[in-house]
């Protein structure tokens, strides 16, 4: 499946938060995925990714797909492939229920 | 889980003039008629918001359209990735104006109607016929595609009419109706008596107004008021306790002086003489605001966490403290 943003979400990366959830990550610091990194409003409503919703937020662009996002995800964090692709799956359909992006 | 405050704020209203061709019964800028910045300095003051990742600008305060410069700055503002929102009275708006505004890119545009009633939205604004133009502003910027809102100050003239106001804010087109709750400042501290209702009023209008939100679809009811946690009602994903001002928002006023919201008459420094970023992070206004402390009825009352005794405005202008309890709050002492 290909992600796409819903257009009326307007967003920012929190960068200082960001970096510091990162520094956070690099450390194993247990509570690195913690921090609101990633600030988005949909009609009026405001709303923070941690870390690892930022990560895959900013891949949301309508031409990666599921597995795509999945692969750079576990590249990026260390993580298992295939757990990671199931793991991705399940935010995409979590935030595609709230209405943040679409699945096609 | 709730922040004290974001990185920098999420929201900069900005009184970019202080000149109306309106007198309005309830309007806080009408007794401080501070001098506005140049063209160039208000250049300025977007590139500072643009730079600390401001989200959205929104020009309140005076009427917006009588600055020459507003197409100007709302292009560069919209150059550098802000959304920019307006709020007017639309008496301005004619067809010539609704391209401009369509074409500037604006975000969205509030358009100010206080009753469904024409006499009574004209004598509340003091402006005969403006119930009219404010509804031609709605209908010609909807034929454009720009996203509009209605914005409605409730008070006694509105408070129970309400239902008709969401009605017409409906068949304008509008995504959101705004409810905005009184507040006692500049015009409306001088009218308090006339206009504000009663702790038991805000009740009964909170009451019949909250569940519209799950009875009407196609358009958004929002307000803006801490003390909707004493219904359960206030909005599960907020990120910040008690009001949003200093929190995830600020205002600049016209003279380009800082202050947490326009109602909160307390300056923090200036936006083009002081650092931003700095003035967010360590004024001492803004820390009072992010850490009040529960006084009066508010100690022990459960909803603080989530309220924080409210809107800070309105207890400053009432009782003279940040720390005062919500003027509007109905419960009493020992029940909340
Ligand atoms: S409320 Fe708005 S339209 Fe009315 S006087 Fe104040 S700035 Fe002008
Ligand atoms: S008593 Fe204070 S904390 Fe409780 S609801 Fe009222 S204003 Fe908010």
């Amino acid at each position: 499946m290909r992600p796409e943003r819903n257009p009326a979400i307007v967003w920012r990366l929190e960068k200082k938060i960001y970096d510091e959830a990162w520094e956070a990550a690099r450390n194993d610091e247990e509570d690195f995925d913690d921090k609101g990194v990633l600030t988005l409003m949909l009609k009026g409503g405001i709303h923070q990714l941690n870390l690892v919703g930022a990560e895959i937020w900013t891949r949301v662009d309508g031409q990666r797909d599921d597995a795509a996002i999945a692969a750079e995800m576990a590249e990026l964090f260390g993580w298992e492939p295939e757990e990671t692709v199931e793991a991705v799956r399940a935010f995409l359909e979590g935030i595609a229920s709230r209405g943040w992006i679409t699945l096609s | 889980m709730t922040l004290t405050h974001l990185a920098s704020p999420v929201t900069v209203n900005w009184g970019i003039t202080a000149r109306c061709n309106f007198v309005c019964s309830h309007c806080f800028s009408r007794l401080d008629q501070a001098p506005e910045l140049s063209t160039e300095d208000a250049l300025r003051v977007i590139d500072i918001l643009a730079e600390h990742s401001v989200m959205f600008l929104n020009y309140g305060t005076g009427e917006p359209l009588l600055r020459k410069d507003l197409f100007e700055l709302t292009a560069h503002a919209t150059g550098k990735g802000l959304k920019v929102t307006m709020n007017s009275n639309g008496s301005l708006i004619d067809e010539a104006a609704a391209d401009r505004i369509r074409d500037a890119g604006f975000h969205g545009v509030g358009i100010s109607i206080d009753s469904a009633d024409p006499a009574t939205h004209d004598a509340f604004r003091r402006m005969p016929g403006s119930f009219d133009k404010a509804v031609r502003a709605a209908r010609l910027l909807r034929e454009r595609g720009v996203p509009l809102s209605i914005s409605s100050v409730i008070c006694k003239i509105n408070h129970t009419g309400f239902p008709e106001l969401v009605t017409l804010a409906l068949e304008l087109g509008a995504h959101t109706i705004d409810l905005h709750n009184f507040k006692c400042s500049g015009m409306g501290g001088l009218n308090k008596d006339q206009l504000d209702l009663s702790p038991e009023e805000w009740k009964a209008f909170y009451e019949r107004a909250v569940p519209m939100r799950e009875t009407v679809h196609d358009i958004e009811i929002a307000f803006d008021d801490p003390i909707l946690s004493l219904l359960g009602a206030e909005d599960k994903a907020a990120l910040v306790a008690g009001s949003v001002c200093g929190k995830l928002s600020l205002y600049v006023k016209p003279d380009g002086e800082v202050t947490p919201c326009g109602f909160i008459p307390v300056t923090i420094g200036h936006i083009l003489k002081d650092d931003f970023g700095q003035m967010w992070e360590s004024s001492p206004v803004l820390d009072h605001l992010r850490h009040k402390s529960a006084t009066g009825k508010c100690s022990g009352c459960s909803k603080f966490s989530a309220c924080l005794g409210g809107c800070t405005a309105r207890a400053l202008a009432v009782y003279g403290s940040y720390e005062a309890p919500d003027p509007h709050c109905w419960v009493e002492e020992g029940k909340g």
